[in-house]
């Protein structure tokens, strides 16, 4: 009878341990199923948002180009007719950048957002004016419910190389899409070339607009007559079925003084334009920068040409000292371009590009949070275009409210 | 001795074996309603997010700059069940009180599955300018839609219909 009893304990521990085990791995089941679902509820709310973002420009319409903080957030550019994916070089440039080292300059003790692209390719927007990653999640009505991460690429590479540093100056424009070379493509390029006038004058330059086309391999070879190590500038808008890239280089023979532009006031369309030694500092003092500034448009006709009344905007320099500071302002034109600024300081020249409109330069766009290390990342692709350039924009979105993922 | 086993096994020991065979179905079941509950939760979330997001949408549209009066009708892609149960909505408009925010107003839809306690709730924000009608979303109505009016003086109109 002792025997029986041992067998019903050991029996009914054995169905105790199986009601257990069923348990957790029935419910371990059901929790894949429901993090499934959650993630892709996710992703259509990622796909949703990204519609939100790119289908509509805010309130106002126009934030991209005034001061204020507006009441909704929307990237699409409301002129000339609210086309789909469209987006407002603007608005875009009112985004605090996520990759770039914020600069200070004391001029006016403010700190800049910078999406610079390499020495003398520059746009730094007044962070104050900029809009962050909070008040923008904010907009969106996800803050504390989800992170996520705005990228805006081009979609056309343009490179430029030099093949030749002497006279002739020979440049090769290679445009390549997703993987594969723009052949025929259409280029409408401007050379600058600085004219050296000597210390404690200011520079002019040489300014050559021009068409060319791409071979079947997606690149063009074009040559210009300049001086062996004088400076230059050259600006490449590549076009081919509706694709539109663009493309720059410089070469410069001074690079620790120089124009420093800095986008202060988007509703006045106001640049300060500050001597390098205010923002970095190399040093002993430096000596002053003598400038000669000119702004470039792509017209309807996809020619680079100057605008009028921006030709030959001289100015001079100096770093500043305790409270004295020493900085000009230009006010761009109500469109997109680039200001191109020729400078010159102890007889050494350079050529500074700056974008008005982060499509005149085809600059990226990254902002929000870095998505590494989140859980379940979801991304969404939409192709758009910004002012007549292509880009691709991505949403990355995660969840802040912890869900876990099983199996890694 | 034998009587006081017998009492072991029988009295106290079938019971529980008894009862364990009840457990386990009962076990299945608790585990399944919380599977179902979850996933019913989920989609109607999904669904109510979705929503917030055409009406935002529609809002927009309308409240170009360039649209001076006019009135839009849009069919939600929404399915019109959740695992064969219809839903209903509801949404009620309020303004921000934070000054930040500059008098936008959010919207809170609120989305019930028909013949369950499963609720889903989005918030949208929207600009100064919207008024909502009171109305309700029928899910399995064949006119289930949104719609959107917008007046000289710039005031949007949303509302469910159907």
């Amino acid at each position: 009878m002792a025997g029986s009893t041992i067998d019903h304990l050991i029996a009914m521990t054995i169905f105790l341990g199986a009601i257990l085990i069923f348990v957790s791995l029935f419910n371990q089941i059901i929790q894949t199923a429901i993090l499934y679902q959650r993630n892709r509820y996710l992703a259509t709310k990622c796909s949703d948002l990204l519609d939100n973002i790119l289908l509509n420009p805010g309130i106002p319409e126009n934030w991209g180009r005034s001061n204020r903080e507006p009441l909704s957030f929307g990237l699409q550019d409301p002129s000339p007719a609210f086309q789909q994916y469209r987006l407002s070089p603007f608005s875009l440039m009112r985004l605090q950048s996520a990759i770039g080292e914020p600069v200070y300059y004391p001029g006016t003790g403010e700190w800049y957002s910078n999406i610079t692209m390499g020495f003398g390719n520059f746009l730094l927007v007044s962070s104050a004016k900029a809009l962050n990653y909070s008040t923008v999640a904010k907009l969106l009505g996800i803050n504390n419910t989800y992170g996520f991460q705005l990228t805006i690429t081009p979609i056309v590479n343009v490179i430029i190389t030099e093949n030749r540093a002497g006279n002739p100056l020979i440049l090769t424009v290679t445009a390549t899409g997703k993987g594969f070379p723009l052949a025929n493509a259409l280029i409408s390029y401007c050379f600058i070339s600085v004219v050296e006038k000597g210390s404690g004058s200011y520079p002019d330059y040489v300014m050559i607009s021009n068409i060319s086309y791409t071979d079947q391999t997606g690149r063009a070879v074009l040559s210009f007559n300049v001086n062996t190590q004088s400076s230059y500038a050259f600006i490449a808008y590549v076009r081919v079925s509706g694709l539109v890239g663009v493309g720059f280089h410089q070469r410069v023979t001074g690079d620790k003084r120089y124009v420093i532009p800095l986008v202060e006031n988007f509703e006045e369309r106001k640049v300060i334009l500050a001597h390098s030694y205010d923002v970095h500092k190399f040093g002993p003092p430096e000596s002053a920068v003598f400038y000669n500034a000119t702004f470039v448009q792509l017209s309807e006709d996809f020619t680079i040409r100057q605008v009028k009344d921006y030709q030959g905007i001289l100015g001079k320099i100096n770093y500043g000292q305790g409270s004295q500071f020493y900085y000009d302002t230009v006010t761009l034109p109500f469109d997109t371009g680039v200001l191109i600024i020729t400078y010159q300081s102890n007889n050494e020249y350079g050529v500074i590009l700056m974008p008005w409109g982060v499509s005149a330069m085809a600059f990226p766009v990254v902002f929000g949070e870095d998505p590494l290390n989140k859980t379940w990342v979801v991304t969404d692709i939409r192709q758009v275009t910004v002012d007549k350039v292509v880009y691709q924009a991505k949403l990355a979105l995660w969840s802040l409210e912890g869900s876990q993922v099983i199996g890694g | 001795m034998v009587m006081a086993h017998i009492t072991i096994e029988y009295v106290i020991m079938l019971p529980i074996l008894i009862m364990q065979i009840l457990l386990f179905p009962l076990t299945a079941n608790w585990l399944m309603n919380i599977w179902v509950d979850s996933r019913r939760t989920l989609a109607l979330q999904e669904v109510a997010s979705h929503l917030g997001s055409i009406i935002q949408q529609v809002y927009f549209t309308l409240n170009r700059e360039n649209i001076t009066t006019g009135g839009i009708t849009q069919k939600p892609d929404v399915p019109p069940l959740i695992e064969n149960l219809p839903y209903i909505g509801n949404a009620t408009l309020k303004t921000i009180l934070d000054s930040a925010m500059n008098s936008s107003k959010v919207l809170t839809i609120t989305l019930r599955l028909k013949g369950t306690g499963t609720t889903a709730t989005t918030r949208v924000l929207l600009g100064p300018n919207v008024v909502w009608r009171e109305s309700t979303f029928i899910s399995n109505s064949p006119n289930a839609c949104i719609t959107a009016q917008k007046f000289q003086n710039k005031t949007i109109l949303l509302a469910f219909g159907g």
